[in-house]
């Protein structure tokens, strides 16, 4: 019983080769309730894999993020980044994994999670998770859950802009990292719809 | 910095320097688990019925309960028939009152002061309990004066059976997971603690652990009990001969703080590890809990983890009173063969309650290391606020560092930031000691110490520096 050694993940659906960039970009709209399950293996010398995620709930919507990253190789790079916004009655879990294989040396692995929760019935849960099995690695994650800040929304207001719109400024910059070129403005409709 | 070399060389050249056994007399009870035994057990600690009923309905709880394996373990089989209950010293029949001089011996060789004036001008009080009995306890009088209670489990069942009754298992209850259910059925001694309404406690208190017989478990279980703005701290130590076998040690520690209380738990676990290829070494599993129960009240967790063959301890907080706080600050280090599984819960349920998560893990040979934790902020949890930080420190390439950490958010205005980094020993670093003259294993031991001081730092001076030593000796052998 038990697992304290290394277990190579079940192959994932993406394996990217030496030299090879792969780039996913995912947008989960208002009223949308998603599975998004990832497996992604680095297997050549050098691979990298850029994941960038964002999420609007605002009504009952359940969205599901599972993510492996599976450095098999050395020197590969992995970023990901997957923000949202959980308003109404929804539920959002984020279960992320990097697992470092003991060959993958001079692997760089990052992982951001962060989230906003509006209301008193929707809920964040996120398991964000490290499995390291070589020594020459930088890696690191975050996560958080929180709410708009109040100080910056008084910093606006102070300043003759109305709260609604000041929120949704908020909004916007919260996820501007994750937005996709060229969806600005259909992102920008839908925090105005929550 | 001459000191600090003077420590190092002390120490790089000591292997586990607490593994000796102490020949005395023991008594033991036949092997194996069923109820016959824990009423033996029970009978031999004079119990009342109670006791041996609550003991009795954990045992039927615990039969039908699986061993867990969800942890990052290479855990064995454990034959829970194949180990002795209860071990304990012969008491002279001339002198009962006395300590055997041997124990007294072996307790001396430890560094823990049993005779009350020979310690130091910062008193410890200690419990000292050698496998499944209490030998001594310090101080009890000069505490008796400010109402404290400080004395051994078993003193304080027959001594004060309503506050004992009051507050068993109302942390951890008894079917609360497979190792407390095992605990709850069959536990032997441990330290019983209660600081009245407004004291605060002149002293720090310690319990220290000795496993010495062969073939036995450890099963010790504390309860701490702060009234209404008291404080205390509290300091815990653990030993165990060298042997080629494993031994269990299952411990269960409650600790409960009222309206405005402040407790301090500090833990230096030093159980055998086994030797450098694996064999034998103390399983350590243990269930420590405290609950923040009035407003305002608090609560730290400091603990510094080196040995055990495989440690898995989630020291945890519930906060349920309004605006109560706690705090956890671990460092734990693996080296050869050793396997650690720690990490803490933060369950906020009242109102502004606050937390912070600092662990350090340090793996080195290969061992493998995670921190496992769970921030929960409930429905009420308004404005709480956790902050969490873990990081990963690799040293050689055969070893693993891992991070398991689950925030569970249901609270709109509550704040929860994770944050957790894995990464090496830089060239740079050691470079940078090396050229100025101070060998790579004692660059290591410099670096290390840097590393966790922010832990460190929070351990009562008695135990700050016994802990930088043990980094020092746990990581011997790790470089070159």
């Amino acid at each position: 019983m038990g697992h304290g050694k290394y277990i190579a993940p079940p192959r994932g659906q993406y394996q990217v080769l030496s030299g090879e960039v792969l780039n996913l970009e995912f947008v989960v709209l208002p009223g949308e309730s998603r599975d998004i399950d990832l497996s992604v293996d680095l297997v050549g010398e050098g691979a990298q894999a850029h994941i960038k995620a964002l999420y609007l709930c605002k009504a009952d919507e359940k969205v599901n993020f599972r993510i492996c990253m599976h450095h098999c190789a050395p020197g590969c790079h992995s970023t990901q980044k997957i923000n949202g916004i959980a308003g109404g009655s929804a539920q959002v879990h984020f279960d992320g994994t990097i697992v470092v294989a003991p060959e993958a040396q001079q692997t760089e692995a990052y992982q951001e999670n962060h989230n906003i929760v509006l209301t008193e019935e929707a809920k964040v849960e996120t398991r964000p998770q490290l499995e390291i099995y070589a020594d020459d690695v930088k890696c690191s994650h975050g996560a958080t859950v929180g709410q708009l800040n109040p100080d910056e929304l008084f910093y606006m207001r102070s300043r003759g802009i109305p709260e609604a719109e000041a929120r949704t400024l908020q909004m916007l910059s919260f996820l501007s990292p994750v937005i996709p070129a060229g969806r600005g403005e259909e992102i920008e409709k839908a925090i105005r719809s929550l | 910095m001459s000191e600090s070399n003077k420590i190092i060389q002390e120490f790089t050249s000591a292997e586990y320097k607490e593994g000796f056994v102490t020949d005395v007399e023991q008594e033991f009870i036949p092997k194996g688990l069923n109820e016959d035994i824990i009423r033996l057990i029970s009978r031999r600690k004079e119990e009342p019925a109670w006791l041996l009923e609550f003991r009795l309905d954990a045992f039927r709880k615990w039969q039908a309960m699986p061993q867990p394996d969800w942890a990052h373990l290479d855990m064995p089989e454990i034959d829970f028939q194949d180990i002795i209950y209860y071990a304990a010293p012969k008491k002279d029949k001339d002198r009962p009152k006395e300590i055997d001089p041997k124990l007294a011996e072996t307790f001396d060789k430890l560094g823990i002061p049993l005779r009350e004036r020979e310690a130091l001008a910062g008193v410890v009080a200690v419990d000292a309990v050698f496998d499944s009995v209490s030998v001594t306890t310090t101080f009890r009088k000069t505490l008796a004066e400010k109402g404290i209670i400080f004395c051994s489990f078993s003193e304080a069942v027959k001594e004060h059976p309503d506050l004992v009754r009051q507050y068993l298992a109302s942390v951890v209850p008894a079917s609360d997971n497979f190792f407390a259910a095992l605990n709850s059925a069959v536990f032997s001694d441990g330290s019983f603690c209660y600081i009245p309404k407004g004291v605060r406690c002149p002293m720090e208190l310690s319990s220290y652990f000795r496993i010495n017989a062969r073939g036995t478990g450890q099963f010790e279980r504390t309860l701490i009990v702060a009234d209404e703005g008291s404080y205390v701290s509290y300091m815990e130590g653990c030993t165990a001969p060298m042997r080629d076998e494993r031994q269990l040690h299952a411990a269960v520690v409650e600790i409960v703080v009222e309206k405005d209380a402040d407790v301090k738990y500090s833990t230096v676990q030093n159980w055998y590890p086994g030797d450098a290829d694996g064999k034998g070494g103390i399983l350590n599993l243990v269930t420590k809990r405290g609950i923040c129960k009035g407003s305002g009240s608090h609560l730290s967790w400091t603990q510094v983890e080196t040995g055990s063959a495989i440690t898995w301890k989630y020291p945890s907080t519930i906060l349920k009173g309004d605006f109560s706080a706690s705090e956890f600050y671990s460092v734990a280090v693996t080296n050869n063969h050793q396997q650690a599984d720690t990490g803490t819960k933060m369950i906020h349920l009242g109102r502004g309650t606050r937390s912070r998560i600092v662990s350090k893990g340090i793996s080195a040979g290969v061992s493998q290391n995670s921190y496992r934790g769970l921030v929960r902020m409930g429905r009420n949890a308004l404005n709480a606020r956790n902050y969490s930080q873990c990081d990963s420190l690799l040293i050689g390439s055969r070893c693993g560092a891992h991070t398991f950490p689950v925030i569970h958010s249901q609270c709109p205005s509550a704040t929860v930031e994770h944050e957790a980094t894995t990464s090496k020993i830089s060239e740079d670093q050691l470079f940078y000691c090396n050229q100025r003259g101070i060998g790579p294993e004692d660059a290591v031991g410099l670096i290390v110490n840097g590393y966790a001081r922010e832990v460190l730092s929070r351990l009562p001076m008695e135990f700050a520096v016994e802990a930088q030593k043990l980094l020092q000796v746990s990581l011997e052998g790790s470089v070159g």
